[in-house]
């Protein structure tokens, strides 16, 4: 027999639950704007009915429901899209990264235009076949020095303009670096809290979505793999855990470096070469390296390598990646030397070999000459410091200077004392298309020659076709950058849209909602109405017969 | 697929950026004329395109050149030509001396005006264009012929001014003067143009040469003669070689900056379609954007 309240009991819960569910519309509506939230759903899970299965149970016909209770709360989310969202997150931060420092090259590096280095160049050709052709001429030999003087000025500003690119990438990469450090610590902080509520058999959803939120963030810069770790205690089943998060290298397989543990997290530690960049607390950070610290940060724990050991580039792909990457990095090859790589340090050091043969064969080629009326060996054209050879010509682009030489002094002539002859000024403006690993380069106007292979830093080609080399490889890698930045982020664009459509708030079905948990509350409401008169009816006016 | 608002405006927000970084492209292709602007447009245009420019220039530079080519060959030619003349005018001068006939007085009138197309001579050797003198191989700063000085001096210097008219072609400019105005002074008396000009006149006032003493002469300045032609005929011929050489790189600057533009320009007509086109989607774009923003449920329910 059941109790004369139990409808009542029923009832009431259903109101309750009806309510809880509505509590939870007003979060997810309250909600809908919020970045990373993910929509949440009350579980209503039926009571035990009366009777339950017992020796002693009373003997009515069939169990009788007992209505509704709220069984959980849970996130409507698929970590699957997660795990994807992430994956083509840290392809974007990398390519996105690239792309920038590429766009910021070809900016400055101007070409194909009117004011580049070549056009800079091609005007000190002309301005030597002039030369060639009128060579008593005071006027063309002053031009061909303004000219000489415009080449040195144009390496000076390509030389700083990449320089000081360079050093602001520097700066990005110790910004990113903080963000990294900072956006792990709150991952650790975050598993602490979920660590202290899920024991309980509670899901903190709200903390869970900032964790997810935090990981994205993260993925951004470096490549990760989440392993949820099952809490202590008596978790729910829906529970997520904590996670523990793990440096996966350029293919995609583990390190074996965590970043975090559970509360426990690392920080991470880069110094540029200028000691410009952050976060070398113990200051045993070498240049141009990456270390990785305990969270407070006193001890290294980890060394984090850039190559392996075929020296191909085996850092974890990302944002971090693609900064350093266009930074600068240093490596040790098999002789124990120390190489530079990076692409701002390459195009620098290419226009460092460019100035330096450009500088060191024109000198050569005007000793070859005669000044106007003058016999004696003409002095150099342009001045580069002798400590540079063709092996080591580092900074060449921003040292290079015009000597100070007078007009008259441009060897211009083969033959000395002989003002008309323009035959030396003709191989002056022949230089950007010598073949630079020619031993033997003739020369017009006299049977010397000139063994270009002991003046110039670059080995193979002309001027030309290495400079044109140096333009075409940067459009390549510029262009192909471009491309997968657009590819990725179309694709993460398209996994955000599928987590978007499972997790985010649609107003309208929210709405919808509202109503249905309304009208069941009010629903039930009315049921205690009944209850209510039933009641009356049997305290009232039941047992009054014949009164 | 569950859409929600934020979706939408998400996605409408995608189209018009997408829309405007296209017409950006379009914009910057019709301010510039130029299909590309950075290498990463088009790694292969780009770097063909600093040669072509190099190309062009060169080109340019050699049409440049051709004008100071001219100049020497035109006014070597006209100085020569000059030249030829006076040498005529001896000659002639040198068969009436012959005759017999001739008094001391009248000879003395013909030795004054010889000395006199002398000193044109040397004036027409040291021909001045510019800057520069024309005769003196490539030692144009200083005079070639200095009759005053003793001995006199005619300077050797037959280097030839070269200019380069076409790459890796070098043409001589200017006529060879150690063959036109020559000086001897190793024989006694000196030979040469100016040396065997000296011996006509110092027979001319010698009053013991008879007509064939002068006559003896002809021969020789007959050989001057011949001397200045073959510098002529040569500079004619150089000339002939140049004009043709104008010519091909007339037509190859025609074809540099084709080639050029062939490679870079941008397709106006192109470019504005596109542009139009995209105008389209951009006004498509906008007006989705204005029907997303759709009443909600809420708005029907009270």
């Amino acid at each position: 027999m059941t109790s004369t309240f139990m409808g009542l009991e029923t009832a009431r819960r259903g109101m309750m639950t009806q309510q809880s569910a509505l509590y939870v519309t007003g979060h997810n509506i309250a909600n809908a704007n919020t970045p990373g939230y993910t929509r949440q759903r009350v579980n209503f899970t039926q009571t035990e009915p009366y009777p339950a299965a017992a020796m002693n149970r009373p003997q009515i016909p069939g169990q009788m429901g007992t209505g509704v209770e709220a069984g959980s709360i849970q996130r409507i989310r698929e970590g699957f899209l997660d795990l994807q969202y992430r994956g083509e997150n840290n392809k974007l931060g990398y390519w996105q990264s690239r792309a920038d420092g590429l766009s910021k090259m070809e900016n400055i590096m101007n070409e194909p235009s009117e004011d580049g280095l070549s056009a800079v160049m091609g005007q000190f050709w002309q301005s030597l076949q002039d030369l060639s052709v009128n060579p008593e001429n005071e006027g063309t030999r002053s031009v061909v020095l303004e000219r000489g003087q415009a080449v040195a000025d144009t390496f000076h500003y390509l030389h700083d303009s990449l320089s000081s690119i360079q050093d602001d990438l520097g700066n990005e990469v110790s910004v990113s670096l903080r963000d990294i450090n900072s956006i792990l610590k709150k991952i650790g902080d975050v598993n602490k809290q979920i660590g202290e509520v899920e024991p309980h058999g509670y899901l903190p959803n709200d903390l869970y979505d900032e964790r997810d939120q935090l990981v994205d963030q993260l993925s951004q810069y470096v490549d990760i793999k989440v392993t949820k770790v099952k809490s202590e205690g008596k978790p729910s089943d829906m529970a997520e855990g904590i996670y523990d998060i793990q440096l996966l290298d350029a293919t995609g397989k583990s390190t074996g470096k965590t970043l975090v543990n559970g509360s426990d997290y690392v920080q991470l530690g880069f110094k540029g070469s200028d000691n410009k960049l952050a976060y070398d607390p113990t200051g045993n950070i070498g240049d141009k390296d990456l270390k990785m610290f305990n969270s407070t940060g006193e001890k290294q724990v980890g060394e984090l390598s850039l190559l392996n050991s075929n020296q191909e580039m085996s850092f974890s792909q990302g944002k971090l990646r693609g900064l350093i990457e266009s930074y600068g990095y240093k490596t040790t090859d098999a002789g124990g030397n120390e190489v530079d790589h990076g692409t701002y340090t390459e195009m620098l050091d290419n226009l460092d070999q460019m100035a330096f043969t450009f500088a060191n064969v024109f000198n050569a080629i005007q000793k070859k000459g005669y000044g106007l009326n003058d016999s004696s060996t003409p002095p150099d054209f342009f001045n580069i410091p002798a400590a540079l050879t063709k092996d080591n010509y580092k900074d060449a682009s921003k040292l290079i200077e015009m000597a100070d030489i007078k007009p008259d002094q441009i060897a211009a002539s083969s033959v000395p004392g002989d003002a008309g002859d323009g035959s030396n000024a003709i191989n002056l403006s022949n230089l950007q298309g010598m073949e630079l690993s020619s031993t033997s380069q003739k020369l017009e106007g006299t049977t010397d020659t000139i063994d270009l292979t002991q003046l110039s830093a670059i080995k193979n080609g002309s001027m030309q076709s290495f400079y044109e080399g140096m333009i075409g490889k940067l459009g390549v890698d510029a262009q192909q950058a471009n491309r997968l930045e657009k590819n990725s982020d179309t694709l993460r664009q398209s996994v955000d849209e599928s987590r978007q459509s499972v997790s985010s708030v649609s107003l309208d079905e929210e709405m919808t909602n509202m109503i249905k948990f309304q009208h069941a509350y009010n629903a039930a409401a009315r049921n205690i109405t009944v209850m209510d008169e039933m009641l009356d009816k049997i305290i009232n006016g039941m047992g009054t017969v014949g009164r | 697929m569950r859409i929600t608002q934020n979706m939408l405006s998400a996605n409408m927000l995608k189209n018009l950026t997408n829309s405007y970084e296209n017409m950006g492209k379009y914009q910057d292709q019709l301010a510039t004329g130029k299909r590309i602007n950075r290498p990463s447009d088009d790694p292969v245009v780009a770097m063909k395109g600093i040669s072509y420019r190099n190309n062009l220039q060169e080109v340019e530079q050699f049409k440049r050149n051709f004008s100071e080519a001219y100049n020497w060959n035109e006014n070597s030619d006209s100085s020569l030509d000059k030249a030829t003349q006076a040498l005529q005018r001896i000659r002639e001068l040198t068969v009436q001396a012959s005759n017999d006939t001739y008094d001391a007085s009248q000879r003395d009138g013909i030795k004054q005006e010889i000395t006199q197309l002398k000193e044109q001579l040397v004036q027409i050797a040291n021909t001045k264009f510019g800057d520069k003198y024309l005769f003196n191989g490539t030692d144009t700063t200083e005079q070639p012929v200095d009759l005053t000085t003793t001995p006199p001096t005619v300077s050797t210097n037959n280097n030839p001014v070269k200019i380069e008219l076409s790459k890796g072609v070098y043409i001589q400019v200017n006529a060879d003067p150690s063959k036109v105005f020559t000086l001897d002074n190793s024989t006694t008396p000196p030979s040469g143009l100016f040396g065997d000009i000296d011996n006509l006149i110092n027979k001319l006032s010698d009053p013991n040469s008879t007509g064939d003493d002068i006559n003896a002469e002809l021969g020789k300045l007959d050989g001057h003669l011949q001397n200045v032609t073959d510098a002529r005929s040569e500079l004619g011929a150089r000339m002939n070689r140049i004009q043709l050489m104008e010519n091909r790189v007339d037509e190859q600057e025609v074809i540099a900056n084709k080639v050029m533009s062939d490679n870079e320009d941008a397709d106006i007509e192109k470019v504005i379609t596109n542009l139009k086109a995209e105008e389209s989607v951009q006004r498509a774009a906008l007006s989705v954007g204005a029907r997303i923003i759709q009443p909600s449920l809420m708005d029907f329910l009270r």
